[in-house]
């Protein structure tokens, strides 16, 4: 099985205290159960991950939506460049 | 004609950039950079010391490419388009973006396209900021979440 490549940004990295982490999930998985996954590891993320905004392989993604093998998914605030 | 899409550490070359997106039957560019305030009045009066920018960048740079796309889908018109990010810590009066759109005819829709792309880039493209001031820092969060789709 391929690993998932896990990013966070900007209040989410200084909450999960890395940048980048790796996991092995079950096929299927989707961006919810990651979430709840990621808050059993970290409970730092909780109150913040439930409601950020979600990207797999670049394009963005929501809560039901499965995590291809081998993806990366990031999470981040609402965007505030310019 | 060219569309050219960026996230740079590097100081903003506006001549360079344009110079780029022109050609000789080119009438118009409008052109739009937002800069650092230093000193801020509305709402929330406050002074800024400098800003820390970062990028997801493959994604940024891919959400860059769409908004360009869109503003073509829009106004026919236009010729060439650069929107450049500059990320890193940026202080007061300094250029942070950049989005230029030319055309042959300044009524054509110029205006328009180039307000659509920095209002779009403020909506889609995973750039943030984090504000340092005299007494703290904060990260700056945007609003906007986007639907399937974008």
């Amino acid at each position: 099985m391929s690993p998932t490549k896990i990013l966070f940004f900007a209040t989410l990295r200084d909450r999960a205290a890395t940048r980048a982490l790796e996991m092995e999930l079950p096929p299927g998985t989707t961006i919810a159960q990651l979430k709840s996954l990621l808050i059993q590891q970290r409970p730092a993320l909780a109150g913040l991950l439930e409601h950020c905004l979600a990207s797999i392989n670049h394009e963005y993604r929501f809560d039901e939506d499965p995590i291809p093998p081998a993806a990366e998914v990031a999470f981040f605030p609402p965007v505030s460049g310019g | 004609m060219k569309t050219i899409t960026s996230i740079t550490q590097d100081e903003i070359d506006l001549n360079t950039l344009l110079q780029a997106i022109t050609d000789d039957g080119t009438g118009a560019a409008a052109i739009f950079t937002g800069m650092v305030r230093g000193i801020t009045e509305r709402g929330d009066p406050h002074q800024t010391t400098y800003l820390e920018y970062e990028a997801y960048q493959p994604m940024a740079e891919a959400k860059m490419r769409q908004v360009a796309q869109e503003i073509r889908a829009r106004w026919e018109t236009v010729q060439g388009i650069v929107i450049v990010q500059r990320i890193g810590r940026l202080y007061p009066r300094t250029p942070t973006i950049l989005i230029a759109c030319t055309a042959a005819h300044r009524d054509t829709g110029v205006f328009e396209a180039a307000r659509y792309g920095i209002d779009r880039l403020k909506e889609i493209v995973p750039v943030w900021k984090k504000e340092i001031k005299p007494d703290g820092e904060e990260w700056v969060e945007g609003e906007y979440h986007p639907t399937p789709g974008e």
